[in-house]
C-alpha cells in the first residue's frame, strides 16, 4: 500500500516538475504552427499561380523542406544559422518547425483550393460575381471545409514535434523531464508522466477536431449528384 | 433593334478554331436553338456570349452593351446574361434558399429581405418550394438543374443560355427541367439553348442554328432545318440524331 501511495507521489511530482516548462511546448507549437499556416498559405498558392517564376520556387522549397529530417533542420537552423545570425534557442526551433510545416501546409492548401472545381468559379463569374467576391463567397467557404481536417492533424503532429527542440536545450517538457530524470534516476516513471502530457494534450485537439468537422460538415456534400 | 448581335467573333484554342467568324442577332423575346456534333463550336459560343471565353476577334453587343476582346464591359454583360450548365454547378455549402439569395446580395445589392422574397417566388415557380433549406447535395439532378435556372433567374437577365442543360440527366429527369424551360419561353424570355433534345427545339424555337467546324452552316425555322435541311452537312447530323 505504501509503495502504490509513494508511486502516485512520484508521479504527481514529476509533473509538478514539468509543469513550469508546459508554457514552452505551448509557446513553440502554436507560434512555429502560425508561421506554417502564413508560410504554407503563399507557398501553396504560389504553387497554383499560372506564372512559372512563382510556382518555380515554391515546388522546390515544398520538394526541399519535406526531404530533410525536421530534426536537421532544427541543428541547422540552431547551430548553423543560429550562430551566424546570433539566433535565440526559441526563435531557432521555432523557425525550424515553422519552416518544415509549411512545406507540407502548402500542400494542403493547394489540395484545398484545387478541389473546388472549375464550374463554382464559372457559375459565380456567370452570376456578376467579381473575382474576389467568388473567392470570399464560394471558394474559400468550400476550401476551408477541406483543409481544416488535416490541418488540425499537422498541428497534433506539431506538438509532438516541438518535443524535438529539446536537443537544442530549449526548457519545454521533454527537456524538464530529461532535468528531473538525470536528478533522480527515475526513468520509467518520468517518461511515463511525460508521454502522459502529451497525450493528455493530443487526445483533447483530436476531440476538439471531431467537434470541428462535425460542426461544419455539409449535408450531402461529396455525393455525387 | 436585336437584343444580341454577334458580328464575326472568333475564337481559337492554340491551332484549333473553336468558332471562326459567327456572325448572329437574336431579337428581343426570341428562342433561338443551337445544334451541332461534340466540338462543333456550339458550347464556346454561348460562353463567349457572358464572357467566360475570351473573343479573339469580333464583338457581341448585348443590349448595347458592347463586349469586345479587350473584356472591359464584361461586368455589365453578365449582369444582363443568365447562364444555366450541363453541371448544375450549384453552390454545395450554401442551402437552395441561399444559393438563390448569394448572388442576389452580393452583386444586385438587395437586402436579404427582399432577396429571399423573390428566392421563394423563383422557387414556387419550378415548384421546388419545400425544399429551400434543403442543401444542393440532398436533391436529384433535376431538381438541381431546376435550382440553377431559378438562381439564374434571381438576376433578373435579359437574356438566358443554356449549356446542354439536360445532358447530365437520368432521362426521366429531362422532362421536369425541360418543362421550366418551355414555361420560361412562353413568358417571352430571350433565349439561346444548346440542346440535343430535337423535340424540344422543335416545339420552342423560333429558329434553329446548325453549327459545325466553328461556322454556322444553317440557320431557320425548325420546320425547315429538321424536315427540309438545304445543306448536305445539316442533313448528315440530323440523320445521325433523329
Amino acid at each position: 500500500m505504501e509503495l502504490i501511495t509513494g508511486q502516485i507521489e512520484l508521479l504527481g511530482r514529476i509533473f509538478l516538475y514539468l509543469l513550469p516548462a508546459l508554457p514552452a511546448t505551448i509557446y513553440v507549437t502554436v507560434l512555429s504552427f502560425l508561421l506554417s499556416l502564413v508560410l504554407g498559405l503563399a507557398v501553396g498558392m504560389a504553387e497554383i499561380s499560372p506564372r512559372k517564376w512563382l510556382s518555380l520556387p515554391a515546388k522546390i522549397y515544398v520538394d526541399t523542406f519535406r526531404g530533410i529530417p525536421l530534426l536537421v533542420l532544427i541543428f541547422f537552423f540552431y547551430f548553423g544559422l543560429g550562430t551566424i545570425l546570433n539566433l535565440e534557442r526559441m526563435a531557432a526551433g521555432i523557425i525550424a518547425i515553422g519552416v518544415c510545416y509549411a512545406a507540407y501546409q502548402a500542400e494542403i492548401f493547394r489540395s484545398g483550393i484545387e478541389a473546388i472545381s472549375h464550374g463554382q468559379y464559372e457559375a459565380a463569374l456567370s452570376l456578376g460575381m467579381t473575382r474576389g467576391q467568388v473567392m470570399r463567397h464560394v471558394i474559400l467557404p468550400q476550401s476551408i471545409r477541406i483543409v481544416l481536417p488535416p490541418t488540425a492533424n499537422e498541428f497534433i503532429a506539431c506538438l509532438k514535434d516541438s518535443s524535438l527542440v529539446s536537443i537544442i536545450g530549449l526548457r519545454e517538457i521533454t527537456r524538464a523531464g530529461r532535468e528531473f530524470y538525470s536528478q533522480y534516476f527515475v526513468d520509467f516513471q518520468t517518461w511515463f508522466v511525460v508521454g502522459l502530457v502529451y497525450l493528455i494534450m493530443t487526445l483533447t485537439l483530436s476531440r476538439l477536431v471531431v467537434r470541428l468537422e462535425k460542426r461544419f460538415a455539409i449535408v450531402g456534400y461529396g455525393k455525387k449528384p | 433593334m436585336s437584343i444580341i448581335e454577334i458580328n464575326n467573333v472568333a475564337r481559337r484554342f492554340g491551332s484549333v478554331v473553336a468558332l471562326d467568324g459567327v456572325s448572329l442577332n437574336v431579337e428581343r423575346g426570341e428562342r433561338l436553338v443551337i445544334i451541332g456534333p461534340s466540338g462543333s463550336g456550339k458550347s464556346t459560343l454561348l460562353r463567349t456570349i457572358n464572357g467566360l471565353e475570351p473573343l479573339d476577334d469580333g464583338e457581341i453587343i448585348i443590349d448595347g452593351v458592347h463586349l469586345d476582346r479587350n473584356h472591359r464591359q464584361i461586368h455589365e454583360i453578365r449582369l444582363e446574361v443568365g447562364m444555366v450548365f450541363q453541371q448544375f454547378n450549384l453552390f454545395p455549402h450554401l442551402t437552395v434558399k441561399r444559393n438563390i439569395v448569394l448572388p442576389q446580395t452580393v452583386v444586385r445589392r438587395r437586402s436579404e429581405a427582399e432577396a429571399g422574397e423573390k428566392a421563394m417566388m423563383l422557387l414556387a415557380k419550378v415548384g421546388l418550394t419545400d425544399k429551400a433549406e434543403s442543401y444542393p447535395g440532398e436533391l436529384s439532378g433535376g431538381q438541381q438543374q431546376r435550382v440553377a435556372i431559378a438562381r439564374a433567374l434571381g438576376m433578373d437577365p435579359k437574356v438566358m443560355l443554356f449549356d446542354e442543360a439536360t445532358s447530365a440527366l437520368d432521362p426521366e429527369m429531362i422532362g421536369e427541367v425541360l418543362g421550366v424551360m418551355k414555361q420560361l419561353a412562353s413568358e417571352g424570355m430571350t433565349m439561346l439553348v444548346v440542346t440535343h433534345e430535337i423535340g424540344f427545339a422543335r416545339e420552342v424555337a423560333d429558329r434553329v442554328a446548325f453549327i459545325d467546324g466553328g461556322k454556322i452552316v444553317e440557320i431557320g425555322p425548325p420546320a425547315q432545318i429538321f424536315d427540309h435541311p438545304g445543306q448536305l452537312r445539316t442533313a448528315e447530323f440530323l440523320a445521325k440524331v433523329l
